[in-house]
């Protein structure tokens, strides 16, 4: 087990006719020793790119990465001492589980066979795959090749995990099932992890931390809670979090914001915050905002409005609001799942001052976050 | 034919199956029945003549009879099988010595080449014009090279570093296959390198980055993952290689030349068998053709299965 260090890790591709594409842009990241960072980005960011110079498939452009304090950059993938579980599986078709879990122990130590079936037989009882050893990968099911790839990087018994979206070609009940048991291996196993994903849903619920990344930058590391209650900016904002944090566009007028379609009042605080950016982007999380039935605004940053479209979940309903004077590009607010709204009802929108975050207009960075109670757990877990 | 008609006395469920049939039968498809027919008898009408030929007495039973008709009882004999299986016997014992390891040497280094072209982590700009004089090598007609292979093999000594061979007995003409195994694999490996690599690009390529992160060398992916699953590729390969070689006649008529020599191939006898100053022995020469084709037929059907698979992927 070991800590894993990137440091200021940079990938350019050179493309044929001789223009530079920088896919990994200094990305640097400490991930601490039996921790489980996910890599987070939409498709493009580089996340894969990262775990793929991680695993030495990928040359490292600049920068370095070290392993347990030593550099491993020069270093062929085989000597490594790292397993990486791929989205495919690429488990070899000619041979049974059984051979396939073995085949990394054959190939990378010098275990005894009598040894090696004992650790491919007790990793096989922590996936309950037993009955599956004698199968080929043809006679599997996508879910037990899932398992049998998982089992053959957790016989390795490496230093660290690689994950390469290992979830995203199962149905969505099976995932979340593997979600949950992924989880419970990795801190049995307490092995250094790095899970790369496009889903914010299995960032939030996996990770001790995220790492979100866009065109190559690494935007924010830290838990999920802190990239959900404090983004470093819009993108990480607007990234995290399901259905996405609402963005409005507003200049900034001492200590009012006014937009195209309404005004907000700033606390001090705020006011304070934002004196120096000309426009800024007000954010607010669709559950922060609360909505009344009505047609009036009694107070400071309510809003007239009208129910577009209900999207009702069970639990919760996503409400698209649109504003009564101008109703293009509405918003989402969610409400209770018992509630009752219709479309083209009148309601008022309150967007509470302690709940909304303000991003520089220009460079999208988050000048305020909004405000959290007392012993709200942002901190690491680990 | 399943769709012939059945007679009178079938069971009403089957008469009212086969109208049921009928009924489905336009024009069209008359015409592509009977088409196929055609063709089929059209192709195999020879291989059926010199089938009967070969069972016929020469020249009476193969002037008296029908070319397609089975011989008759008075002209029906065993004789030129026989013969045919002595004048041939050696000269496929020879044939075998160059057809198979060619076949084999060819096959394995052309999958080596296909390997290194398609798994090896190496820039795609150096990978092209190796891979475009694989290819252009396909396209060079064996004529154009007979005048240098010859000149090369007489410029090549040969027959004084097998001089062991020679000690211990075999005769000296054996250098001719020696030489026509090299020559068959030198021009056997770029169209199996093809073949294969045609094969190898559709290999998951994350699997190879398994291998490799699972602790394998380069060399242990191919021997352990790549070389297992080309099982298919192989038949194909070693069928059209072995087919190629065991049939040429252009290269065995430049290295080994006669007939009369002890190390003479198949193809070289089979070209002189039953000819001679009374005219041909037809019934001979077709026997003999049956008796070279063979190996031919035997590799088709032991690696048959394999090679559908291989084809279809």
């Amino acid at each position: 087990m070991a800590r894993l260090e990137l440091d200021d890790v940079r990938k350019v591709f050179t493309d044929d006719d001789g223009s530079d594409i920088v896919a990994v842009d200094d990305v640097s990241v400490d991930i601490a020793d039996g921790e489980f960072l996910v890599l987070v980005g939409p498709s493009g960011c580089g996340k894969s790119t990262t775990l793929r110079m991680i695993a030495g498939l990928e040359s490292v452009s600049g920068g370095d990465i070290r392993l347990g304090g030593r550099s491993i950059v020069n270093k062929k993938p085989q000597n490594r001492d790292i397993a990486m579980v791929f989205q495919s599986y690429a488990l070899y078709p000619h041979m049974t589980t059984r051979q396939n879990m073995s085949f990394g122990l054959e190939e990378s130590t010098d275990l005894s066979d009598e040894e090696i079936a004992e650790r491919v037989e007790n990793a096989a009882d922590l996936l309950s795959i037993p009955e599956l050893l004698d199968r080929k990968p043809g006679e599997l099911s996508g879910g037990q090749q899932q398992r049998v790839a998982l089992g053959r990087a957790i016989v390795r018994e490496p230093e660290v995990f690689l994950m390469d979206e290992p979830l995203s070609n199962l149905d969505a009940k099976l995932r979340s099932q593997m979600r949950t048991e992924l989880q419970r291996i990795q801190e049995d196993l307490d092995t250094t992890t790095v899970y790369v994903t496009h889903d914010q849903t299995e960032a939030m619920t996996m990770g001790d931390r995220i790492a979100v990344l866009d065109g190559g930058e690494l935007q924010q590391a830290g838990t999920p809670l802190e990239c959900y209650h404090r983004p470093a900016n819009r993108f990480v904002a607007g990234f995290i979090g399901e259905p996405s944090m609402n963005f409005f566009d507003m200049d900034v007028e001492g200590d009012r914001l006014v937009g195209d379609r309404f005004e907000y009042a700033l606390t001090d605080e705020q006011a304070t915050a934002v004196a120096n950016a000309g426009t800024v982007t007000l954010g607010i999380r669709p559950e922060d905002i609360a909505v009344t039935v009505g047609s009036e605004a009694t107070a400071d940053n309510e809003f007239p409005t009208v129910v577009d479209v209900v999207e009702p979940m069970g639990n919760e309903n996503a409400v698209y609001l649109g504003f009564e004077a101008d109703p293009t590009n509405p918003f989402v607010a969610t409400v209770g799942g018992m509630r009752q709204l219709d479309a083209d009802e009148r309601v008022v929108a309150r967007f509470p001052a302690d709940a909304i975050h303000l991003f520089d207009g220009a460079t999208g960075e988050a000048l305020h976050n909004r405000a959290l109670d007392e012993g709200a757990e942002v901190e690491p877990r680990v | 034919m399943s769709d012939a008609p059945t007679t009178d006395g079938e069971q009403s469920g089957a008469l009212a199956g086969v109208r049921e049939d009928l009924a489905g039968l336009d024009g069209y498809r008359v015409a592509l029945y009977a088409a196929v027919l055609g063709l089929t008898a059209f192709y195999l009408t020879p291989i059926e003549s010199g089938l009967v030929t070969a069972f016929k007495t020469n020249p009476e039973g193969v002037s008296s009879t029908l070319p397609f008709a089975p011989p008759p009882g008075e002209f029906f004999t065993l004789e030129k099988w026989e013969t045919a299986v002595q004048a041939l016997g050696r000269g496929m014992v020879n044939s075998a010595l160059y057809a198979v390891p060619a076949t084999v040497i060819s096959a394995l280094l052309g999958s080596f080449a296909a390997y290194g072209l398609t798994q090896a982590d190496w820039r795609a700009r150096y990978k092209a014009p190796i891979l475009a004089m694989f290819v252009a090598a396909i396209f060079i007609p064996y004529q154009a090279v007979l005048v240098p292979l010859s000149q090369f093999w007489g410029s090549v000594p040969l027959a004084e570093v097998l001089t062991p061979l020679w000690v211990a007995g075999v005769p000296r003409a054996y250098t001719g296959v020696i030489e026509l195994i090299v020559t068959h694999v030198a021009y056997g490996i770029p169209i199996c390198m093809v073949l294969f690599r045609g094969y190898y690009t559709t290999v998951s390529e994350e699997m190879i980055e398994a291998a490799r992160l699972d602790g394998a060398t380069f060399a242990r992916v191919y021997r352990r993952i790549v070389f297992p699953i080309s099982t298919p590729m192989f038949a194909v390969v070693l069928i059209y290689q072995f087919t190629q070689i065991w049939n040429d006649l252009l290269f065995a008529l430049i290295l080994v030349s006669t007939e009369s020599s002890p190390a003479a191939p198949v193809v070289l006898i089979l070209a002189g068998l039953g000819e001679s100053q009374e005219g041909q022995d037809f019934a001979l020469r077709m026997a003999g053709a049956f008796v070279a084709a063979l190996p031919t037929l035997i590799v088709y059907v032991l690696f048959g299965d394999e090679f559908a698979e291989g084809v279809a992927s």
